[in-house]
């Protein structure tokens, strides 16, 4: 479990640790893009809107990985925030972002699972995806 | 992963196309930094920025989000901002966003340069 400030830097000490991860078990860095992306975009919603980048708070991340399973959970003790609740489609707009609308996105394709669960005070969120149907973006 | 950022010097009048190389990752830490050395540049009066993308290995949201912004500004000029030689993996987050309308895409420099050559062939007959 990794113990991270909130800051954009420390998001990508994240996603650094996640390539490393992948790497130690023989991962192939192609099949790791999609949980990457998806652990940069989880990790600054965090960052930006439920702590404010504020660096005297914490999140975590812990990453597992059974079968063919990877497993990616986040957890702030931030102000209760579901992306799981974001429309589906979020109008796209060539100039602006809606609230975390690219990000989540594009961790609804690149993942087969998102959930959400506020449990004693912390925003938990599990990201999961089987390697093995990686080719077949959904 | 850093991002190495690529601009060339460019006189404050000059008009015409600059291209800025990117190479590395342009994530929530990064972009900060290239919309930061993008400033100057699009305080000139270029027309057209390309990006050349083959050496950038990541991007996420906070990235296609600089390049809609500095999309905005040369469009305001009459100018594009065309990409180039983007990695697989890039091109698709380009393609699952749909994030930047009737961006042009191209495959190299030569095909970029017949692209112009082409608009300005164009410009010219009709002025």
């Amino acid at each position: 479990m990794l113990e991270l400030q909130a800051s954009p830097k420390e998001v990508m000490r994240a996603v650094e640790a996640l390539r490393e991860f992948g790497v130690v078990r023989g991962i192939p860095e192609n099949e790791l893009f999609g949980p990457m992306l998806s652990l940069e975009e989880c990790g600054s919603n965090i960052v930006d809107h439920a702590l404010h980048r504020n660096e005297r708070e914490t999140f975590r991340v812990n990453i597992e990985y059974a079968g063919d399973l990877l497993t990616i959970e986040l957890r702030d003790r931030g102000r209760a925030f579901d992306p799981t609740s974001l429309p589906t489609e979020p109008p796209l707009r060539a100039d602006a972002d809606e609230l975390g609308g690219w990000g989540v996105r594009l961790v609804r394709r690149y993942m087969d699972e998102i959930k959400y669960r506020r449990e004693a005070g912390e925003n938990i969120l599990t990201l999961t995806k089987s390697l093995s149907r990686s080719k077949n973006l959904k | 992963m850093a991002l190495e950022i690529q601009i060339p010097q460019i006189d404050a009048k000059k008009t015409g196309t600059a291209t800025v190389k990117l190479n590395g990752s342009l994530d929530t830490a990064t972009a900060p930094e290239l919309e930061r050395r993008l400033a100057p540049l699009l305080a000139t009066s270029i027309r057209d920025l390309v990006f050349d993308l083959a050496d950038l290995r990541f991007i996420s949201s906070a990235g296609l989000r600089v390049f809609a912004s500095a999309r905005k500004a040369v469009s305001a000029r009459g100018g594009q901002a065309p990409f180039i030689r983007m990695q697989p993996q890039i091109q698709e987050v380009f393609a699952i966003i749909q994030s930047l309308p009737g961006i042009a895409i191209f495959k190299d420099v030569a095909e970029l340069d017949r692209y112009l050559a082409a608009r300005q062939h164009a410009h010219d007959s009709e002025a």
